[in-house]
């Protein structure tokens, strides 16, 4: 049988910086229409290893294979690194990441914004990337802010407008660094709104959060890293409804 | 001695003259520059427009017309002074403005002006509480200026005045244009007459590069004294 | 408007200096000072583009051969630029023989050259500056949206930095038209050379130097005009809407 190919696929990652190991070795495979959800302390490695995924950071060790494509690597004095950045930056367009802080190009209207990658990486014609653009931009409820400049919206605006971003690569799976975590409490709910819209629809996604309830409405799988370890793994009923080690269970605490 | 075909003592000399000039003009130029900021931040108007037309006048015009202006037309306007008084009063005076002067008061007036919008965004950049905290301590308004007030504006001004005095260096060099022989025009005379123009031009370039390395160092570590407990390179945290 | 402009009409009949004659001097100086300063500005503004990409390169010997460069132009009077390339310009080598000879014997070309070189040095340190400060953040999502390095630096960081930098861009400008006075001194007849000649030939040092003074504070608040317009329009993404 021929499998359809599996969108992203993590082996054994390890990660050092200077005499800190980050990442010891961790695995990880989306399947089409997973929900992904890594949590854990800060300094867990749970960031670290989300921006190795599309080599924001380079992993010493493992393997990344993106749509049945792997990535090549060299060894070189300063260490490993990619073999050839033009595949990486093909991967990496596939990978859309929304960042903690947003990230919007600051000279560039939210419009402009979400055609960029379309129009000059991917070479879409700049017509059919407006056209695109302005139908997400009101899927996340923001066409009227479509010539502001990103200083001239609110955070929960910036960062649903740079999902719609992310959106327009129309990518193979979709990377969230924290999405919530630089927001003003009352509008982290619009944002969680957009992104529960994504999961229904079977977007394939891979996020790094600390909203533990939304975790639990929207995951497939849910991972517990501690020390660069994966602690527990698997449903979100399994890991936040029955936690195994007591590690866990007081990271679940309501902290009071 | 480095001899350059006998123009090495006098390239020397005129080094102490461009040198002289600029200390001297650097403390006229402060002096000038905490009274147009004293100037702008008054509150009476006219002296505040005083302040504001001089700062101006002097950034919209270039310095070596400044200059010019004072050079040619201060000696002509001495001289109808004098006239005046010795019509009037039967005072007979003459004043010569030689070119050293007329250096010193030009580009001492000049970056007066600079100075001021230095001085002047340092005065504003101390709290207002730091005066408070004085006066409620007792210290008269004198004594508050000097011991509170003055230190910590010279914090904020410290780097400005450092910019100020290193431009202020390479405009030295336009006094050569006027007559006053320092080392820019010793070297321009000497090329003039040997036709060597690397042989002359190139050391007077590496004194400036010289002296604006030395001050650029002795700026850092003036800075970082004034800059005592503020920011994370205090002793105390270590 | 009858009186004023009678008190006008003899203020101008009055006066011996400001002729025909002499207003020619100026208009050509206003020419020439334009010109050497417009020229030099855009030809510097090209060469600090790359220099300033260069003196950000991580490869030392690309970095500091920059650095070496804006110091020392920096560092030095450009007077004594102006004289190193005036007078050094017939040591290279059969330059007096060729066809290039015919505009570099003119003082004009050699003073173009030594202010554009001196501007290109603090362009770049302004360029350099603006692009370090570039927000990490924005890189990261050029990089993680699969844009290559050179479409980052032509999409991403240049956009973002021009615009930064330009209110020190414009003080650069307001720097290089005050600085261009010195071009007087070897021979070119610029604002402040056809200002001299005035002066020499009158005896008249405030009629000559405070006229010509009052052009350049004219073109100075012109230039000041021009960059506080191109702010308004090309920072407004730093500016809440409707301010």
């Amino acid at each position: 049988m021929a499998a359809t190919p599996i969108p992203l696929e993590a082996k054994g990652i390890k990660k050092r910086f200077g005499d800190h190991e980050v990442l010891k070795g961790i695995s990880l495979q989306a399947h089409k229409g997973d929900v992904i959800t890594l949590i854990g302390a800060s300094g867990s490695g749970k960031s670290t290893f989300l921006r190795c995924m599309n080599l924001l950071e380079q992993p010493d060790e493992g393997e990344l294979i993106v749509h049945n494509e792997a990535i090549n690597f060299r060894t070189t004095k300063q260490g490993r690194e990619p073999a050839d950045w033009k595949q990486v930056e093909r991967i990496r367009a596939k990978l859309s990441m929304v960042f903690q802080n947003f990230n919007l190009w600051s000279h560039m209207t939210l419009l402009e914004n979400v055609i960029e990658a379309p129009v000059h990486v991917l070479g879409k014609p700049r017509k059919q990337a407006i056209d695109e653009a302005r139908a997400l931009l009101d899927r996340v409820g923001l066409l009227d802010r479509a010539d502001y400049y990103p200083t001239q919206m609110s955070g929960g605006q910036q960062q649903r407008g740079a999902i719609a971003r992310a959106l327009a690569m129309d990518p193979e799976v979709m990377l969230f660094d924290e999405p919530t975590s630089a927001l003003d409490p009352e509008l982290v709910g619009d944002v969680l709104q957009v992104m529960r819209g994504l999961a229904d629809e079977g977007r394939t996604m891979i996020l790094v959060t600390h909203e533990i309830a939304f975790a639990r409405d929207v995951s497939s799988q849910v991972i517990y890293l501690h020390q660069g370890v994966v602690e527990e793994s698997g449903t979100p009923a399994d890991v936040l409804d029955n936690p195994r080690s007591e590690r866990l269970r007081q990271f679940l605490a309501p902290k009071h | 001695m480095i001899d350059l075909q006998g123009y090495g003592p006098r390239l020397l000399e005129g080094a102490m003259v461009t040198i002289e000039l600029a200390v001297l003009s650097l403390i006229l130029a402060v002096i000038l520059g905490l009274l147009t900021a004293s100037a702008k931040l008054s509150r009476n108007r006219l002296i505040h427009g005083i302040g504001t037309l001089y700062t101006t006048l002097v950034r919209g015009v270039p310095d070596l017309v400044l200059m010019m202006l004072l050079f040619y037309g201060g000696q002509i306007g001495i001289n109808m002074l004098t006239d005046q008084l010795y019509y009037a009063f039967d005072i007979d005076i003459f004043i010569n403005i030689n070119a050293f002067v007329a250096g010193v008061i030009t580009i001492g007036l000049i970056f007066g002006a600079y100075m001021g919008e230095t001085f002047r965004g340092a005065f504003q950049a101390v709290e207002e509480g730091q005066m408070e905290a004085a006066r409620a301590y007792g210290m008269s308004p004198l004594l508050a200026f000097r011991r509170v007030r003055f230190p910590l504006m010279m914090r904020h001004a410290l780097p400005g005045i450092g910019n100020n005095w290193m431009v202020l260096l390479k405009t030295t060099a336009l006094v050569s244009i006027i007559g006053l022989t320092d080392m820019v025009r010793v070297a321009a005379e000497a090329t003039k007459a040997t036709h060597e123009p690397f042989l002359f031009m190139i050391p007077v370039a590496m004194i400036y590069l010289l002296i604006a390395t030395l001050s650029e160092w002795g700026f850092a570590k003036l800075t970082k004294r004034y800059n005592t407990g503020f920011g994370e390179s205090s002793e105390w945290n270590n | 408007m009858e009186q004023l402009n009678g008190w006008f009409t003899d203020l101008l009949s009055d006066n011996t200096i400001f002729t025909a004659n002499t207003l020619g001097f100026y208009w050509g100086g206003f020419v020439t000072t334009v010109q050497l300063v417009f020229l030099s500005l855009v030809i510097g503004m090209i060469l600090a583009v790359p220099l300033a990409i260069g003196r950000g390169s991580k490869r030392r010997w690309i970095k500091l051969p920059i650095y070496a460069y804006t110091y020392v132009f920096r560092g030095t009077p450009l007077l004594i630029q102006l004289y190193l390339v005036y007078y050094g310009v017939v040591f290279f080598e059969g330059i007096q023989d060729s066809i290039f000879w015919v505009v570099f014997k003119q003082a004009f070309f050699p003073a173009l050259i030594a202010f554009t070189l001196n501007t290109a040095a603090y362009t770049t340190e302004i360029f350099h500056g603006a692009i370090k400060n570039t927000a990490k953040g924005e890189i990261e999502a050029a990089r993680a949206y699969g844009m290559s390095r050179k479409l980052m630096m032509r999409r991403i960081i240049l956009p973002s930095a021009f615009r930064r930098a330009l209110p020190a861009y414009g003080n650069e400008v307001i720097f290089m038209l005050h600085a261009s006075a010195v071009a007087s001194v070897v021979t070119i007849m610029d604002l402040t050379g056809a200002a001299y000649y005035v002066y020499a030939r009158f005896y008249a040092p405030f009629d000559a130097f405070i006229f010509v003074a009052l052009i350049y504070l004219c073109l100075t608040f012109g230039i000041m005009f021009v960059f506080r317009k191109l702010e308004k329009r090309l920072l407004a993404h730093l500016r809440p809407r409707g301010a």
